[in-house]
């Protein structure tokens, strides 16, 4: 029974080559995948309930030496601790700060100035490519940038202390709100462009017949804007509101050459305060706790927004 | 109808050309900012230098550290380039191509990663690594971004490979093809686009990756260009003229990587993007 | 009066002169046709009276007012575009009455002119549809729908039934025809089908390389097409067009007969030739003849005629029906 079943599983493997490419092309990337996405993310889960450095295999396996296990059970506490945190809480204000950004100031940006450099013509290739630079600069190197155009004794900022004529030179990157309301303004800079390009893309496959159409009905280029174009690419705004929402919840680049933080914690975003009270503590528990709250915001609002707003589409 | 100039031309052109200034001034401040000394700087932090000092980029160019630093980013990225291509294609290729038991949740599963936070992760991930031996490796970098990649590579490439006309795939099979035959001297050649496309956005991001390198990388002979940058700043914080020219070294071959690739670059953001 | 006017007109895209000069009246009530091969011009010129193009050099005259540089919306037009570019966002009665509501006509104006159109068109069950819901002929008649509503002086058709079935196509050919009869308004359409044109128009004009080839009713082209251009696009199965030695001997350059006026007969005739190839089309029998006078002519045979390819025969053209066109550009008829 045996031996005729492994026969023919080695005919199969002889003869069926579409069974032979699924078992050669699908298994690597699925490993890859499994131990370096998903088996992390499951493990937060597991770790988030545990006092633990990371020392030992798992928090819950025993240590020879100690005859105690390697990490401490806490149940809720690290999500306690992690709630009743004012940084974390100014961390989540922050993130939220950076989605209603994004969706009041950087969104109807981007879509303005899609509309009036949709068109091909070299002059709007010249200016698309500017406001596309941006994205590719590095956010590490954008960061930078900035660090030194609001230092008050160098850049932007020292030039308007002395124009205003302040006595002592600004420093809004060492001030509270402004730090962060800094950073705020360098994402909308630095991340308008990738949302206009998307803009442009959904305009561009516009019927141009039917802007005709608008235009012999009478539409002035405002009433073609608001009644044709926008409804017309609305799929493209969903998209690049889901973007935009995703990307908000994992700003952590620009922080840390703008503010790493600070000042007193005042400039974190749901990840850098990862990075700060998880990661540079080996506090493994609670970083995953951290963890497990970004996943958990991240994945209900997916969801959600596919299921509503994205719904038919 | 003859149109003519009219005020609504002219606010259009005032409006581009102000965000454009917004856009350029703070990355041309950063590359004059440094042939400047640190003296000018903080005089004159947006105008031309008053003498051209090139020692400043020259040190920066003419030492090791830097070029180490591009070459790790760049074998980091080129890895993680071929790695997502290979790896996504030919797992896109099964998807798109054949139906087999357990296809669709398998699909559904990786397409799950599109959801994720790469940094929500970030701590188990860490350990992980730390197991596998890889912390201070360029595969500690490379296979998290693989992996993190391929959720998007896959659907895109599946999407592309859909659209291919199936009829070609019949003619293959009548002639006697082999599916991974088929793959290699049908697929691959004629998905040209999508693969460039697929690995200039990957290219781009392994490249100005920060979190991922700032975890797994301590040895500064292992560093990416990114933790070299924040590595400059911090050693030289007065000067700030030097890490202006460092930033700046680092962006001409952004720059110029940008202006090659961008037909591939817009060709990514229209493609998948409105379709979703 | 909406007679359309249009005075010495030039249109160039850059350095490519796509009409030179053309000057052309279309007549108040008129169902005008404008009709060609692609690339002739015809629907640059339908889109310079739309507005949608501009004039590069000429006027443009709509009942008698001079719109050359108006704005399409006010030049009394309405439009019916090939890809019907209904907005797909907006219901059939939204789409109908989008014009309506931009020229801020009061809410119940805009119902009761929608209601009309709606019975006209029979649209009545589809109003609150959305257009990919709808049939291509459903669609179709929607585009007619929202130009009929802004009661427009004039109404132009960019190739409206070239996305139809051939069915439906023949049908929408009698609904416009119809249209055009209840309305009794100006229509230009354009279409690069010369049976469309035959079919429904009062008047052809036909464009070649952006000239005016000839103006005329249906007939009138059909019987006496000033050049070897129009006789061979009117008419189908093409008119038979035999250069050298026949022609010569009637001193012209080409002489054009229709398939339709050549008599076949097995035994005598003026030239001999052998059949290639034969189409039985029941009401209709088309046969290819190789000759050695004329080269490959085209014969129409009425109803079923038992021959079949190999056969040798006799072609004789009738006098009456032969067109000589010479070489100083002159037409001469028996």
């Amino acid at each position: 029974m045996a031996r005729t079943a492994h026969t023919s599983l080695w005919q199969r493997w002889a003869q069926d080559d579409q069974l032979r490419m699924i078992l050669i092309f699908v298994p690597p990337a699925i490993l890859v995948f499994t131990v370096f996405v998903m088996m992390p993310m499951l493990q937060a889960g597991f770790f988030a309930p545990w006092k633990w450095s990371g020392y030992g295999p798992a928090p819950w396996a025993m240590n020879e030496t100690t005859q105690t296990t390697f990490g401490r059970w806490v149940g809720d506490r690290n999500f306690e601790r992690m709630l009743g945190h004012s940084a974390f809480r100014q961390a989540v204000w922050n993130s939220g700060l950076v989605i209603a950004v994004s969706l009041l100031v950087q969104l109807p940006l981007a879509l303005a100035l899609a509309l009036m450099i949709y068109r091909t013509s070299r002059a709007n290739t010249v200016f698309r490519l500017i406001f596309f630079l941006p994205y590719i600069l590095a956010e590490v190197a954008t960061g930078l940038i900035f660090a030194f155009a609001l230092d008050g004794n160098y850049g932007l900022s020292a030039w308007l202390s002395q124009l205003v004529g302040l006595e002592e030179a600004w420093f809004p990157l060492a001030e509270r709100p402004w730090a962060y309301y800094s950073i705020l303004a360098v994402l909308v800079w630095k991340y308008f462009g990738f949302h206009m390009m998307i803009y442009i893309a959904g305009l561009q496959s516009i019927n141009s017949e039917l802007l005709e159409s608008a235009e012999i009905d009478g539409a002035t280029s405002w009433q073609k804007a608001w009644y044709i174009k926008i409804p017309l690419i609305w799929p493209a705004i969903t998209v690049s509101i889901f973007y935009s929402v995703l990307g908000a919840l994992q700003v952590f680049d620009l922080v840390m050459p703008m503010t790493a933080g600070g000042p007193s914690n005042s400039s974190h975003t749901l990840v850098s305060y990862l990075y700060n009270f998880g990661f540079i503590r080996l506090d493994v528990g609670f970083g995953s706790a951290v963890g497990v709250f970004l996943f958990v915001t991240g994945v209900v609002f997916a969801l959600a927004y596919r299921n509503t707003v994205q719904r038919g589409q | 109808m003859s149109r003519m100039f009219t005020w609504a031309d002219a606010a259009r052109i005032i409006v581009l050309l102000a965000v454009s200034f917004l856009i350029l001034m703070p990355i041309a401040a950063a590359v004059l900012g440094g042939f400047k000394t640190n003296g000018e700087l903080r005089v004159s932090p947006f105008g031309l230098p008053e003498v051209w000092h090139l020692q400043f980029y020259g040190e920066i160019l003419g030492g090791r550290r830097f070029w180490v630093y591009l070459g790790n980013s760049f074998f980091i990225s080129i890895m993680t380039v071929g790695l997502t291509l290979v790896l996504g294609s030919m797992c896109a290729f099964a998807f798109a191509q054949t139906r087999f038991f357990g296809s669709r949740f398998l699909f559904g599963y990786l397409l799950l990663g599109l959801m994720f936070p790469v940094a929500a992760a970030i701590m188990p991930l860490f350990l992980t690594v730390r197991d596998l031996g890889l912390l201070d490796t360029a595969w500690g970098v490379i296979l998290p971004q693989v992996a993190f990649g391929l959720a998007f590579s896959i659907m895109f490439f599946r999407t592309f490979f859909k659209e291919m006309p199936s009829e070609l795939f019949d003619a293959a099979r009548v002639d006697g093809c082999s599916y991974i035959r088929f793959y290699f001297t049908f697929t691959l050649p004629l998905s040209t686009p999508i693969l460039a496309t697929i690995a200039v956005f990957v290219f781009v991001q392994s490249w100005n990756n920060y979190l991922l390198p700032l975890i797994m990388l301590n040895d500064r002979e292992g560093y990416t260009w990114t933790l070299g940058a924040m590595d400059f700043r911090g050693e030289y914080a007065a000067e700030w003229n030097r890490t202006l020219a460092f930033v700046s070294a680092t962006l001409a071959p952004a720059v110029v990587f940008f202006l090659a690739a961008q037909k591939y670059i817009v060709s990514g953001l229209t493609g998948g993007a409105v379709k979703g | 009066m909406a007679e359309v006017r249009m005075t010495n007109i030039n249109k160039s895209f850059g350095a490519v002169e796509v009409i030179p000069d053309l000057s052309l009246t279309i007549p108040d009530g008129s169902f005008s046709v404008l009709v060609g091969p692609s690339g002739c011009g015809k629907s640059t010129l339908l889109r310079m009276i739309a507005g949608l193009e501009d004039v590069s050099a000429g006027e443009i005259h709509i009942a008698g007012e001079d719109v050359t540089g108006a704005k399409p919306s006010d030049r009394g037009i309405a439009m019916v575009f090939q890809s019907y570019a209904l907005y797909p966002h907006m219901s059939v009665r939204q789409n109908i009455g989008f014009g309506l509501k931009l020229a801020k006509t009061p809410k119940d104006e805009i119902n009761r002119r929608v209601g009309e159109a709606a019975e006209i068109l029979q649209l009545g069950p589809l109003l609150d549809r959305k257009p990919r819901q709808l049939s291509g002929g459903q669609r179709q008649r929607v585009a007619i729908g929202r130009s009929i509503v802004r009661k427009p002086k004039v109404f132009l058709f960019d190739e409206p039934l070239s996305n139809l079935d051939a069915a439906l196509r023949t049908q929408m050919r009698v609904e416009l025809a119809e249209l055009h009869a209840k309305l009794n308004a100006t229509m230009i359409y354009v279409t690069h089908d010369q049976v469309e044109a035959m079919t429904m128009a009062d008047q052809i004009v036909i464009m070649k390389d952006g000239i005016i080839q000839q103006v005329g009713r249906p007939m009138e082209l059909y019987n006496a097409p000033q050049n070897p251009f129009v006789a061979g696009f009117i008419g189908s199965p093409r008119m038979n067009l035999i250069e050298g030695r026949i022609a010569e001997a009637r001193k012209s350059k080409i002489l054009g007969i229709r398939p339709e006026h050549i008599d076949v007969s097995p035994d005598a005739g003026e030239w001999e030739g052998r059949l290639r190839y034969v189409e039985h089309l029941g009401s209709d029998t088309v046969a290819y003849v190789d000759s050695e006078a004329a080269g490959r002519i085209t014969v129409r045979l009425p109803g079923e005629v038992a021959i079949s390819t190999g056969d040798a025969v006799f072609l004789t053209p009738r006098a009456n029906n032969i067109h000589l066109f010479r070489a100083d550009g002159t037409v001469e008829r028996a």
